[in-house]
């Protein structure tokens, strides 16, 4: 049996270090530890991920319900156009967008954010399918989805690697909304065939890089940031 | 009619827990047996699959209404019998592991029975545990071990006294005193990753203790909560502060001891001995002197029927019952953080010495206690004693362990032999 010099207390033998203060226990006639059962065991566990399968099973069923019916009526009854094109890409962007975060949470945020950018081109595939005319998807549809996909991705990619306080994620908020009204305003130019240039967009940049420079003030001076959290705790 | 009620409302105490519940923190508890022999997880589960049913308010789920939660009878399958694991008492969702708010684990020698606040108070599970432990033990062959005390016939239907809120029973006084609500001093420590919980144990002997407490003049009970204090007290002289803050600890009573009844559920009320060290330095002595007069004056059964009157004439409000329940979520939460978790420095909860039929003695080494994951950053401990070993247990989410290093040196000072237990990981020097 071994004892702590500085606590005075007596060691589990199975103990390195005192648990009260870290003084490795030094005990020249035993040696040997390997044999000796812990007090506690070594796995830790995580706690049980409620299972929600259940509920990915329902959403999936209505959603094929409402498009296999949705098809169906179009092919036999109101056969007019290709309206059921709509339906059946609504449910197909439904269930991209809730089962495999219901199912799998634990997959990378940013592989969801691809799969729902992948999931709204083809509604909009089908879309333009359904009014057969693509000139709008090449020049509009997709470059938009794409650009608020980028856009997307780099805000879960600040809000995962960098400081995560409320300050911090209005910062990446309002700098996303930037970056998004300017990307859409040059895609909406590319598409309309005009000069690129900013208009709209540029008074949106203009308020955001404002706010951005105040909160940036805020996060930097301590004093600042503690009188901001004083008066806005709730 | 069917055996048991179909639902049960939730007493008291049992309304406050489910809403503090976090992602990270949830209002479990661990009880331990250590056997002398080696656990068999087979028969274990086979006493758990027979224990159960006895317990109705044990075997449930919990339900959300429009206005208030409730018990309901669980039949899906478990709860099972697993490995035990190096971090106890870890958040427990309600949807999880089949709906059950009880999880048993086995280690070696050691049957360990965790729940969730809102089923039951630690004499409640320790019924549950002890009844289990004594099934299990009899599936062995020991089949002469006898009912009483904590275990209970598992054959015989559950009394309904057993299954009442006693909280209603007894909340009958003529005044409501004021709830305390001065802030009082938090311990600042490094917060230790989720899905961490240090768990400190000390291991010593009751007649050790006891005397002394004699000596000390006070209970068992006062002892142990004035070290805490003592150690309280030189971890914020350490911490340097400018404001010094009273030292106030949270300490459960049960309140069977002064009104009787069987419940298994929640029947306890939290007192707050305490000392303000901005009237002065206290002595070790003074502050046994202090706990010892504040247990006195407010440990009997007038102050206490007080007490929880208050809560019951809260919850029995008409105004307040008819809000939805999503806003009694939110306001609770909000005055729990505010201010009852700002009322107390520590927790300590001694459920003193555990008694079982004597049959049953030789099978037993040990019992442990574990007060569970504290809702903030500060130190939980419990005290428990069986036979001639007591343990003291500190279970915290931070990484210092300085106010247990205070105590456990203060009770070795005192001339009691302690040892430690531990599941810390500390990185070789």
């Amino acid at each position: 049996m071994s004892y702590c010099v500085n606590c005075g207390v007596e060691l589990d033998a199975s103990a390195k270090n005192c648990p009260l203060c870290n003084t490795p226990v030094i005990n020249p006639k035993e040696i040997k530890k390997d044999n000796v059962i812990p007090p506690f065991p070594k796995e830790k566990v995580q706690v049980e991920e409620i299972q929600r399968a259940d509920f990915g099973w329902l959403v999936s069923m209505v959603c094929l319900a409402t498009a296999v019916t949705c098809g169906v009526l179009n092919w036999l009854a109101f056969r007019q156009n290709l309206w059921s094109l709509a339906v059946i890409g609504a449910c197909v962007t439904l269930w991209v967008m809730l089962v495999p975060a219901v199912i799998y949470p634990k997959l990378p945020i940013y592989l969801f954010i691809l799969l729902d950018g992948a999931a709204l081109t083809l509604y909009l595939y089908l879309i333009a399918r359904m009014v057969e005319s693509y000139e709008w998807l090449w020049g509009l549809g997709i470059p938009l989805v794409a650009c608020s996909t980028f856009v997307a991705e780099l805000f879960a990619l600040a809000i995962r690697q960098f400081p995560r306080g409320i300050l911090a994620r209005g910062l990446y908020l309002i700098t996303a909304i930037a970056i998004l009204c300017v990307g859409y305003e040059i895609i909406i130019d590319l598409f309309r065939d005009v000069s690129v240039g900013l208009s709209w967009s540029a008074v949106v940049l203009t308020i955001c890089v404002i706010i951005d420079i105040a909160i940036i003030t805020t996060l930097s001076r301590r004093r600042l940031r503690n009188e901001v959290r004083r008066r806005l705790h709730f | 009619m069917p055996d048991h009620k179909e639902w049960y409302k939730l007493d008291l105490s049992a309304i406050v827990y489910p809403t503090l519940q976090r992602r990270d923190f949830s209002s479990t508890y661990r009880l331990s047996v250590l056997l002398k022999e080696e656990v068999d997880p087979d028969l274990l589960q086979q006493a758990v699959d027979v224990t159960l049913p006895r317990f109705p308010t044990y075997k449930a789920a919990i339900r959300k209404g429009l206005f208030w939660r409730y018990l309901e009878p669980n039949d899906r399958p478990g709860p099972f019998v697993t490995p035990d694991v190096k971090n106890p008492c870890q958040p427990m969702s309600f949807k999880a592991n089949n709906r059950y708010l009880l999880r048993v684990y086995y280690y070696h020698n050691r049957i360990s029975l965790e729940a969730h606040h809102s089923l039951g108070d630690g004499t409640g599970g320790m019924c549950v545990l002890m009844t289990m432990t004594a099934e299990y033990l009899r599936l062995l062959g020991h089949t002469e071990i006898q009912n009483g005390g904590f275990v209970l016939d598992v054959n015989e239907k559950p009394d309904p006294e057993e299954l009442e809120d006693a909280y209603m029973r007894y909340a009958n006084s003529k005044i409501c005193p004021p709830r305390p609500g001065e802030k009082t001093y938090r311990i600042r420590g490094t917060k230790e990753p989720f899905y961490t919980l240090n768990i400190i144990d000390g291991i010593m002997s009751t007649s050790e203790v006891a005397a002394v407490s004699k000596r000390y003049q006070c209970s068992i009970t006062e002892y142990f909560n004035a070290v805490l204090l003592y150690a309280l007290l030189k971890k914020q002289a350490k911490d340097k502060r400018f404001h010094v803050k009273p030292v106030r600890i949270a300490m459960p009573v049960n309140l069977r001891r002064f009104f009787p009844s069987k419940t298994l559920r929640n029947f306890i009320t939290m007192i707050y001995p305490g000392v303000d060290p901005r009237l002065g330095e206290y002595t070790f002595e003074e502050i046994v002197a202090q706990v010892h007069h504040y247990m006195r004056y407010y440990v009997n059964d007038k102050f206490l029927r007080a007490d929880i009157t208050t809560n019951a004439r809260t919850q029995s409000h008409p105004l307040i019952r008819v809000v939805p329940l999503f806003l009694k979520d939110f306001v609770v939460r909000q005055f729990y953080t505010k201010v009852q978790d700002r009322n107390s420095s520590a927790g300590l909860t001694n459920m003193g010495a555990l008694n079982v039929h004597e049959s049953m003695r030789p099978y037993i080494e040990r019992i442990d206690i574990c007060m569970g994951q504290p809702f903030s950053s500060r130190t939980n401990c419990a005290i428990i004693s069986f036979q001639d070993v007591l343990t003291v247990n500190f279970a915290s989410s931070i990484v210092e362990a300085d106010v247990e290093r205070y105590f456990f040196r203060k009770l070795v000072k005192d001339g009691i032999h302690v040892k430690i237990e531990s599941n810390r990981e500390i990185p070789e020097i």
